[in-house]
C-alpha cells in the first residue's frame, strides 16, 4: 500500500466542528479569482494543484489554513512550471513587506 | 456576517475593499508579489482579476435557493435539475462552471450531506466560496465516518428511522442537496421560499423551517 | 524550465467527455474497491480501500486526474462510477443506523467485480 496522502483524512479522528465563519478577506477573494484565472488559462491544472498540496511537509499540512494552502499551492506551482522565479518572489515579498503598504499592485 | 447564519447569506454585493483599514499581513503580502508577478508577466491583467471576482461574487447560496424553490413549486423544473443540474441552472440564468453537478433529494426515509475528504470540492457556481467548517479538517474527517454525531453539532437531529447518506465530493462531480419543502409553507410564493433556503441546507448540515 | 508559450500543452479544467466507450460495470453490480498501491496524487480515499459496495451510477468519462496531476493529458478518459457502500462496511464500529450509507466517485481501474481477490 503507498503511503496514505497528507489530504486523505477521511475517518480520522478529530475535534469539534468548527461552526464559526468570517467573511474573505479582498486579497483572498482576488487571490481565487487569480487562481481560477490560471485554471481557465490553461497555466495550472487542479490535479496539479492538489498534488502540490499534497507534497506539502505533513507538519506543514497539518498546521496550515484553507487560503494558505491555496497560496503556498499556487506559489509551489508556478515556480515548478516556471511561470514565477523563485528569488523574484521572495525578493518582492520582502520590498511589499518593508514598505507595509499595498500600493505595489 | 458567521458562517453559521442562516438566514444571512444572500449577499449579491460586488467586490468592495471593506478590509482596507486591516495591517498588511505576511499572507496577504505574498499574494500581491505574485499578483505582481503574474501581471508583470503578461499571464494575467489587473483587469482580468476584477472580472473574475466580478463572476465569482454572482456564485452565491442565493443561486441554489433560486433553484430549489423552483423545484419545489415546479413539478416538470424539479425532474428537469435532478435530471440536469447544470441546464436546471441555465434555466434560470446560472452559469455553472463545475463539469457535472449533480442534484440529490432528501426524502422522509434518507437525509443526505456532503462532504470532501481529500479537499474542498464544493459547487460554488450555486453556492459560492465554501464555508470555514466545510473546509474544516475536523468537518472532512468525521464527517464519514459519524455523520449523525457531526449533524447533532449543527443541531440537526435526524431520527433514528431516517437513512443518513453522505456523498463524498472526491472527484469529479458536484453535489446540491436538496431539501425537503417545510410544512406551514403551503401559501408562500417562489421567492418567499427561497428565503428558507440556506447555504447549509444544500450541504444538508441544516434543514429549511417555516417562518414563524 | 517551461516557457509561458506551452500553456496549451495542459488541458482544459475538469470536463466530462463523450465517448463511445461502454463502461464495465452496471448499475447495481456489487464491486470491490481496491488499492492499488499507487504513489502520488490519486483521488481514491483510504478509508474506502479494500471495501465492498455496488455501483449507483455512471458519471461518464474523465480526464484521469492521476496524470492530470503531473503534467499530462489524463486521455484517453476513463469511467469514473458512484459507489455506494453500507456505513457498516466500512467502519465495523459505526453507531448510526443499519441503512446508513456513503456513496463516492471511484474511477474503473480501481474497482473489481467484489469476490475477486483482493489486491
Amino acid at each position: 500500500m503507498a503511503d496514505k496522502l497528507t489530504t486523505d483524512i477521511g475517518g480520522d479522528p478529530a475535534g469539534p466542528i468548527p461552526l464559526e465563519g468570517r467573511d474573505q478577506l479582498f486579497w483572498e477573494k482576488q487571490m481565487i479569482a487569480a487562481f481560477n484565472l490560471l485554471q481557465v488559462k490553461g497555466v495550472v491544472v487542479t490535479d496539479e494543484f492538489r498534488r502540490t498540496v499534497e507534497e506539502m511537509p505533513a507538519d506543514y499540512y497539518a498546521g496550515s489554513t484553507f487560503y494558505g494552502r491555496r497560496l503556498d499551492g499556487m506559489v509551489r506551482l508556478l515556480i515548478e512550471k516556471g511561470v514565477i522565479d523563485a528569488d523574484a518572489f521572495e525578493a518582492r515579498v520582502r520590498e511589499i513587506l518593508e514598505s507595509g503598504t499595498r500600493d505595489h499592485v | 456576517m458567521s458562517t453559521h447564519d442562516h438566514n444571512h447569506d444572500h449577499d449579491d454585493h460586488a467586490p468592495t475593499r471593506e478590509d482596507d483599514d486591516l495591517e498588511l499581513t505576511e499572507g496577504e503580502a505574498r499574494f500581491l508579489a505574485l499578483k505582481s508577478l503574474l501581471i508583470e508577466g503578461g499571464v494575467m491583467t489587473a483587469d482580468e482579476i476584477r472580472a473574475r471576482m466580478e463572476f465569482n461574487e454572482r456564485g452565491s447560496p442565493h443561486q441554489a435557493a433560486r433553484m430549489i424553490a423552483r423545484a419545489w413549486l415546479d413539478p416538470d423544473y424539479k425532474a428537469r435539475m435532478l435530471a440536469d443540474t447544470k441546464a436546471a441552472a441555465a434555466e434560470l440564468g446560472i452559469e455553472a462552471t463545475e463539469a457535472a453537478l449533480v442534484t440529490i433529494e432528501n426524502t422522509p426515509e434518507r437525509h443526505n450531506m456532503v462532504v470532501c475528504t481529500l479537499c474542498s470540492c464544493y459547487p460554488r457556481s450555486l453556492l459560492g466560496e465554501p464555508p470555514a467548517f466545510y473546509v474544516s479538517k475536523a468537518y472532512r474527517s468525521r464527517a464519514v465516518r459519524e455523520p449523525r454525531k457531526v449533524l447533532r453539532e449543527f443541531g440537526v437531529e435526524i431520527p433514528d428511522a431516517v437513512d443518513i447518506a453522505v456523498h463524498d465530493s472526491n472527484a469529479d462531480l458536484r453535489y446540491v442537496i436538496m431539501p425537503m419543502r417545510p410544512a406551514g409553507t403551503e401559501g408562500l410564493n417562489e421567492e418567499e421560499l427561497a428565503a428558507l433556503i440556506a447555504r447549509d441546507s444544500v450541504v444538508g448540515c441544516a434543514l429549511p423551517v417555516a417562518p414563524a | 524550465m517551461r516557457s509561458k508559450h506551452e500553456y496549451g500543452k495542459y488541458s482544459n479544467p475538469e470536463r466530462v467527455i463523450m465517448s463511445e466507450t461502454t463502461p464495465s460495470y452496471a448499475v447495481g453490480d456489487r464491486v470491490r474497491i481496491l488499492d492499488i498501491g499507487k504513489p502520488g496524487h490519486v483521488r481514491t480515499p483510504t478509508y474506502v480501500r479494500h471495501k465492498i459496495g455496488t455501483i449507483e451510477r455512471f458519471c461518464g468519462m474523465f480526464e484521469n486526474p492521476e496524470d492530470k496531476a503531473y503534467g499530462r493529458w489524463g486521455l484517453p478518459p476513463i469511467p469514473l462510477y458512484r459507489v455506494q457502500l453500507k456505513q457498516g462496511d466500512i467502519w465495523p464500529d459505526y453507531d448510526g443506523g443499519p441503512g446508513d450509507v456513503l456513496e463516492i466517485e471511484i474511477y474503473d481501474h480501481w474497482l473489481a467485480p467484489a469476490g475477486e481477490a483482493t489486491r
